[in-house]
């Protein structure tokens, strides 16, 4: 629990930092967080993310963006 | 939940509504359970769900005020349901997951059944997906129609076993991949289990954490695009058509993608 508070708090402030008044993403380096460890687990479609809200009653973060960069893929 | 901006109209059809009819790369909010109640402001980041301050890099107490206030939100709900059997996450498509799975840096779990035959599967990667060590470390992928061609993109794959769990790592631009490990569809959840740790395992000490400057310049450089299934750009007057601004990158046009 602690540790998805954490990632959490590291998502808002990167993507705050990165969307809006912060610089821009071509500013920021590699995520702090190391290659393997646990984040979000997201849910990538509206049935699915529905169907697991209904289902534990928990309200949804919904978030949109885009794995790519002028068309350049892999990247968030 | 985080849905791919440009991967339908749809998906460009709930950022409009939430951003009042404006189009942009990203947006937030919380909405109710059911899907039907925003129970936040909504914006293109998340602080502006909750204040109006602006955020500057490594304003700490901005986003712990923001998690605070969602925190709160969420405790108005008593959750309910077992969290060790979550809903097995899912893709519109393979290419978009591989896609995904690269922006990520992290392993899919591919599964290459018919449809009619996922029921179980998903059952068992239920179980799986929910363990504490398991959970929020990989995506999952379950093939559907458009996805027979698949394997075309994928180093190392044996033809004649086409149909099973697929331990895949994507590759740098997320439209090619190579196969770490194969599972048959009936293994059992720890033998499941085991394989996507022991994956893991391998791959943190391989994959060195992308820059995204250096990744997009590279990715120009070669000339790789992704074709988006919706114009790329933003709408940020809310006029319905996409943005063409002064030196948006429209030059390249569309190159061909798996």
């Amino acid at each position: 629990m602690k540790k998805t508070f954490l990632t959490l708090s590291c998502l808002i402030s990167l993507a705050s930092a990165v969307f809006a008044q912060g610089p821009r993403p071509n500013d920021l380096g590699p995520s702090p967080q190391p290659v393997g460890d646990a984040g979000v687990a997201w849910y990538t479609t509206w049935d699915t993310a529905l169907t697991e809200a209904k289902r534990t009653n928990r309200p949804i973060f919904f978030m949109a963006a885009a794995a790519t960069c002028g068309g350049v893929s892999g990247v968030f | 939940m985080r849905l791919e901006s440009y991967e339908s109209v749809e998906h460009q059809e709930m950022v409009r509504k939430l951003l009042d009819g404006r189009f942009e790369n990203t947006a937030f909010c919380l909405l109710s359970p059911d899907g039907k109640t925003q129970l936040s402001r909504s914006g293109r980041a998340p602080w502006m769900s909750f204040s109006r301050v602006g955020p500057r890099i490594g304003d700490e107490e901005l986003t712990d005020a923001t998690v605070k206030a969602m925190t709160r939100i969420a405790n108005r709900y008593r959750p309910k349901g077992d969290s060790g059997n979550p809903v097995v996450q899912d893709f519109h498509s393979f290419r978009q997951a591989l896609n995904v799975a690269s922006g990520d840096q992290r392993l899919l779990l591919y599964v290459a059944t018919p449809e009619a035959s996922q029921v179980g599967i998903r059952e068992t990667l239920s179980e799986v997906m929910g363990q504490p060590s398991i959970v929020g470390r990989f995506h999952v992928d379950f093939m559907g129609k458009e996805d027979q061609n698949w394997a075309n993109v994928i180093q190392g794959f044996n033809a004649k076993s086409k149909r099973g769990l697929f331990i895949i790592q994507s590759g740098q631009f997320g439209q090619d991949g190579k196969l770490v490990k194969q599972l048959s569809v009936d293994a059992s959840a720890d033998k499941i289990a085991s394989a996507l740790l022991a994956a893991n395992k391998q791959f943190s000490k391989t994959e060195a954490r992308k820059v995204y400057s250096n990744h997009v310049a590279e990715g120009r450089r070669k000339g790789i695009y992704f074709e988006g299934n919706v114009e790329y750009g933003e709408d940020r007057d809310g006029d319905g058509k996409i943005d063409h601004r002064a030196g948006f990158d429209r030059r390249r046009g569309p190159r061909k993608s798996p």
